[in-house]
């Protein structure tokens, strides 16, 4: 509450509390009306070109888009019900679970591990920069790049043909059971860099006295790391995951590009499959509905995120 | 609480550690660091290759001379049209990410400073363009730049990307507003400034470190941005650079992977410059 | 930060101005990014002709069908842009966006620059809606010196074709080229096994009255997998197609003619270049070719302006159609024309003698919505092609088949 208003009771109680609310709200009214000219040009935009678009893909979903004719009748679920009886939509659903598994748990273990070797290490500044620099490069550029190691005289058969002696002529992306977990390969060698930056940030925004008070008692190193920082650690980590859930969704410029050879590439994950629905079938309303779904699920991931992300800081501190 | 300094904190947790364990750990960073950078080493060389020498051998092979840069590069310029795509990308970074910059800054200001109610539902709306996959803007943009004729315009192209790189630098530069203390635009307004003055002259200079973070951030994304441009702006004219490559890579021409590879790293070369020179910035820029 | 703030400005209202400053022309959408160079060149002939001919192209099919699609849904066809004959070119006259082109057509056949047959392969019911962008017949191009080295003639019977690819192989060559390049290959030995062994079938499967698991196909595929059991086929997985003929990967080329401008191109020598028509299998006597015609359509608002008819009547034009033959090889049935290459006037003088009947390729004829799925999967055969595969191939395509066909007859 307002000093001003504390020490003065009897005011208070003379003038009257409806009074004070209606200055309070006048006030408040008159810093909106302030506020409104900085925040208009941001919210236009948004509201313009990322919220109305929302809005607009909703009710595509439940329309029927004839291919030229751009008449709509509504459609109730019956997109919705298409999707699931198309047999790419359910290979295109089993991999993005995997995508997203797999955007998960490898770039935070290999992340972690890198965050806790560089450390404190001579030259760790370069070391960083290095594992970071595949972030900031075009996911484009670099499917481009993976694509010719990746190729059947490309540079990884190569070097498997060295270590083992004989000559490897993989296809890695052409074939079904290798073209994923090779791409994923490739997410989590761009990827990493971040989640490592992002846990190097959080190792060092810890407090200090808790970790030494446990090394002076003489606990393992392993044990200071289980027990305080990982738990100290938890709302980076969150953080980290959240965003890993995102991207692995989301995933597409990899897939597109390093996808390219392969037939079934709509399958790859659930963002092909919507982008060929939407571009090359011109089915819309089914294209629409896929971003519904794509769209529905991170909508809930991230209100869960907001969620866990304020209580796991209550518990922190 | 007495906290020790971060320089003491780094003696007493080198002193914990034996020599021999941070070399060891040295070493395997090395190592790492090589295997990580082994697929970079493979476009090196190929780009000092021509289109037959790379056909005739292996991958990680070394060249056999380094005259073939030269052509490769003017082959991947020329046929990859990356003249124009150069200059539409250096146009949508440079306008995109200074304007969304700056509408943040605008719009976080209040959000940050001034209060009046429902404050996180105009926060909300404006960071909801954040959480919304692209998937579900790309249809509709498209409908909707057709209807206004924005189809293929590097108006259009700006106003996207503007409009796509506000959400995230409103979290950033709002949460900054809100750690900055409160007596230094008290003391302006209460000698009589405009909200416009308190927020030029006094809160916009401090903000001088994120908003370059961010703008360096944003610059990278747009420059990165690939599927836009394919879906909204895809003729040549307007195309970005990495639409460019992405044609180039699905075209019919006659290239071989060793000028694809070369477009791709002349492609990325000004992020990657961006990157050696304000390396810290980025860094920066992720502290959220 | 106020000279930025000017420079922006400065750069904001630059690039709004621009676009203003332009002149009356007409402009020819397509997606032939590869022919832009030899459609340049048709656009300065045209214009020492008085015709401002712009060329716009897009170098990806899916989002040129998605531009062309979308801008007539929203009844801003534009005036002159290339498309696909067969259902596809059905579906866009539906739309009523296009316009007829009957009058120009009997100019064109007046004074016997293209045949009676031509036209046919640009209509809908009788009816026609555009003109050639060019015409290619799909045909065995091969490297000659191959063949004088192993004593070999091109193949005039099916059981002549088993033998001279056996007798390549016997020398350690491969017999035939083939890849998924580019994603949209996967269909052309499948048409072209589908017409010499059965033409009916060829017809029926587009208009839903064969199925795509029927005995018909399951023959095809079992001739396909045979001859990739005997390695008669070069890598599928190769992005290099053009380069690989040159590299002598493979003997025997099944593509259509526009391939000779690409390898010519490329640096192969053109004379060294031989072609036939792939024979029938024994007990089929229809003499047949499979030919595709890509069109150039003119929407109503463009038929009814002067400058763009004055840039279509160019390009049908003995002049027009000669700078294109010459610049990029192909043609467009204007036979007062000299042929573009040799191997375009064989295979004339080749359709002459054996009066071939036309059929339009799977591409244009398959419906629209099924091409993609489609073609994945017989891209899909070919990087596996055995019989397990095949069978697994055939039940998804006739599922997406019968899928469509029975929400064809819902609307």
């Amino acid at each position: 509450m307002d000093p001003l208003m504390h020490n003065n009771q009897q005011l208070l109680n003379r003038i009257g509390l409806q009074h004070i609310q209606a200055a309070e709200q006048a006030r408040q009214r008159q810093q909106f009306l302030l506020a409104l000219p900085f925040m208009a040009p941001a919210l236009l935009l948004v509201g313009g070109l990322l919220l109305l678009p929302v809005l607009y893909n909703i009710w595509l979903s439940v329309t029927h888009w004839q291919l030229f004719a751009g008449k709509d009748d509504f459609a109730g679920w019956q997109n919705y019900i298409q999707l699931w009886s198309n047999p790419y939509f359910d290979d295109a659903l089993a991999n993005t679970a995997i995508w997203v598994a797999a955007s998960v748990v490898f770039p935070l273990l290999l992340g972690l591990a890198l965050a806790m070797l560089f450390r404190q290490m001579p030259g760790q500044e370069w070391f960083k920069s290095l594992i970071f620099l595949p972030r900031i490069l075009a996911p484009t550029a670099l499917g481009v790049m993976w694509y010719y190691v990746y190729a059947p005289e490309g540079m990884l058969n190569q070097l498997l043909g060295m270590l083992s002696g004989t000559a490897v002529q993989i296809a890695w992306l052409f074939e079904d059971s290798l073209i994923t977990p090779a791409i994923i390969l490739a997410f989590v060698w761009q990827s990493c860099g971040l989640v490592m930056v992002l846990l190097l940030l959080g190792l060092a925004a810890l407090p200090r006295d808790p970790l030494e008070a446990a090394r002076l008692d003489g606990a393992h190193p392993w044990q200071v790391f289980y027990h305080i920082t990982l738990p100290l650690l938890s709302p980076t980590i969150l953080m980290v995951v959240i965003l890993s859930v995102l991207a692995g969704f989301t995933v597409f410029d990899l897939l597109w590009v390093m996808g390219s050879s392969y037939p079934q590439q709509r399958t790859l994950s659930l963002a092909v499959f919507m982008y060929f629905e939407a571009f090359q079938k011109n089915s819309w309303s089914f294209a629409a509905a896929t971003a519904m779904v794509i769209g529905g699920v991170v909508f809930a991931v991230s209100c869960l995120q907001t969620m866990l992300q304020a209580r796991v800081d209550r518990m922190v501190r | 609480m007495k906290t020790l300094s971060s320089l003491e904190h780094q003696l007493i947790a080198t002193a914990a550690i034996p020599p021999a364990f941070r070399w060891s750990k040295a070493l395997c960073g090395l190592v790492l660091t090589v295997l990580w950078l082994l697929p970079f080493s493979f476009v090196l060389l190929a780009m000092f290759k021509s289109t037959e020498e790379y056909a005739a051998s292996a991958p990680l092979s070394l060249p056999s001379g380094l005259s073939p840069l030269l052509d490769n590069v003017r082959m991947a310029w020329e046929q990859g049209d990356m003249a124009q795509s150069m200059l539409n990308s250096t146009l949508y970074a440079s306008i995109g990410a200074s304007l969304s910059v700056l509408l943040a800054a605008m719009a976080a200001y209040p959000l940050a400073r001034l209060r009046f109610p429902r404050r996180n539902v105009w926060f909300l709306l404006l960071f909801a363009g954040t959480v919304f996959p692209f998937q579900m803007y790309l249809i509709p943009l498209f409908f909707g730049f057709q209807w206004a004729d924005l189809l293929d315009t590097h108006l259009g192209m700006c106003l996207l990307y503007t409009a796509l790189c506000i959400p995230f630098p409103v979290l950033v530069l709002r949460n900054y507003m809100q750690n900055l203390s409160l007596e230094i635009d008290q003391a302006a307004r209460l000698d009589g400034a405009s909200e416009l003055t308190v927020f030029r002259r006094i809160i916009l200079p401090n903000l001088r470190g994120p908003m370059s973070a961010v703008f360096l951030l944003q610059f990278t994304w747009i420059w990165n941005d690939m599927l836009f441009s394919s879906v909204l702006g895809n003729r040549p004219g307007t195309r970005s650079i990495m639409n460019a490559l992405l044609v180039f890579q699905g075209s019919y021409a006659q290239s071989g992977p060793n000028i694809m590879l070369t477009a791709a790293v002349l492609a990325s070369l000004p992020t990657l410059l961006l990157f050696v020179l304000l390396r810290r910035h980025f860094m920066q820029g992720l502290r959220v | 930060m106020k000279v930025r703030h000017i420079l922006l400005t400065a750069l904001l209202g630059g690039t709004l101005l621009g676009p203003m400053v332009m002149a009356k022309e007409v402009q020819l959408f397509n997606d032939k990014g590869f022919w832009t160079g030899p459609l340049q060149s048709v656009a300065k002939a045209a214009a020492t002709n008085g015709i401002a001919l712009k060329i716009a192209p897009y170098a990806n099919a899916e989002q040129y069908k998605t531009f062309i699609q979308a801008s007539v849904a929203a009844g801003r066809t534009p005036e002159l842009f290339t498309w696909w004959t067969g259902a596809t070119l059905g579906d866009l006259v539906a739309t009523g966006q296009l316009a007829p082109l009957a009058g120009l057509w009997k100019e064109m056949e007046a004074d016997g620059r293209f045949q009676p047959g031509i036209k046919d392969l640009f209509s809908i019911k009788g009816q026609p809606y555009a003109v050639p962008l060019q015409l290619s017949r799909w045909v065995v191009l091969y490297d000659q010196r191959v063949f004088t080295k192993l004593g070999l003639k091109p193949p005039k019977s099916w059981s002549e074709l088993q033998t001279v690819a056996a007798r390549i192989k016997a020398a350690g060559h491969t017999p035939f080229l083939a890849t998924t390049q580019d994603g949209w290959r996967g269909f052309i030995w499948f048409q072209e096994l589908l017409l010499r062994t059965d033409p009916k079938a060829y017809t029926g499967l587009n208009n839903g009255s064969v199925a795509y698991d029927s005995p018909a196909v399951r023959n095809v595929f079992r001739i396909w997998s045979d001859m990739y059991a005997k390695g008669w086929f070069s890598d599928p997985r190769s992005n290099e197609e053009i380069n690989d003929f040159i590299r002598g990967k493979g003997v025997m080329y099944l593509f259509g003619e526009w391939a000779v401008g690409l390898l010519g191109k490329a640096g192969f020598p053109l004379k060294e270049l031989g072609v036939f028509i792939l024979p029938n299998a024994p007990g089929v006597q229809q003499a047949a070719i499979i030919v595709e015609g890509a069109p150039i359509v003119v929407s109503r608002k463009g038929a009814a302006d002067a400058d763009t008819m004055k840039a279509l009547r160019f390009w049908v034009s003995n002049q027009g159609a000669d700078t294109w033959g010459k610049a990029s090889g192909n043609y467009i049935g204007n036979d007062k024309v000299p042929a573009p290459n040799t191997i375009i006037s064989q295979v004339n003088a080749q359709l002459a003698q054996g009066h071939h009947t036309l059929f339009l390729r799977w591409w244009e004829s398959v419906p629209a919505t099924l091409q993609g799925e489609m073609v994945a999967e017989f891209n899909r055969f070919m990087l596996k092609p055995d019989m397990t595969t095949a069978f697994n191939v055939m039940k998804r395509m006739q599922n997406l088949n019968t899928t469509y066909w029975a929400n064809r007859k819902k609307t």
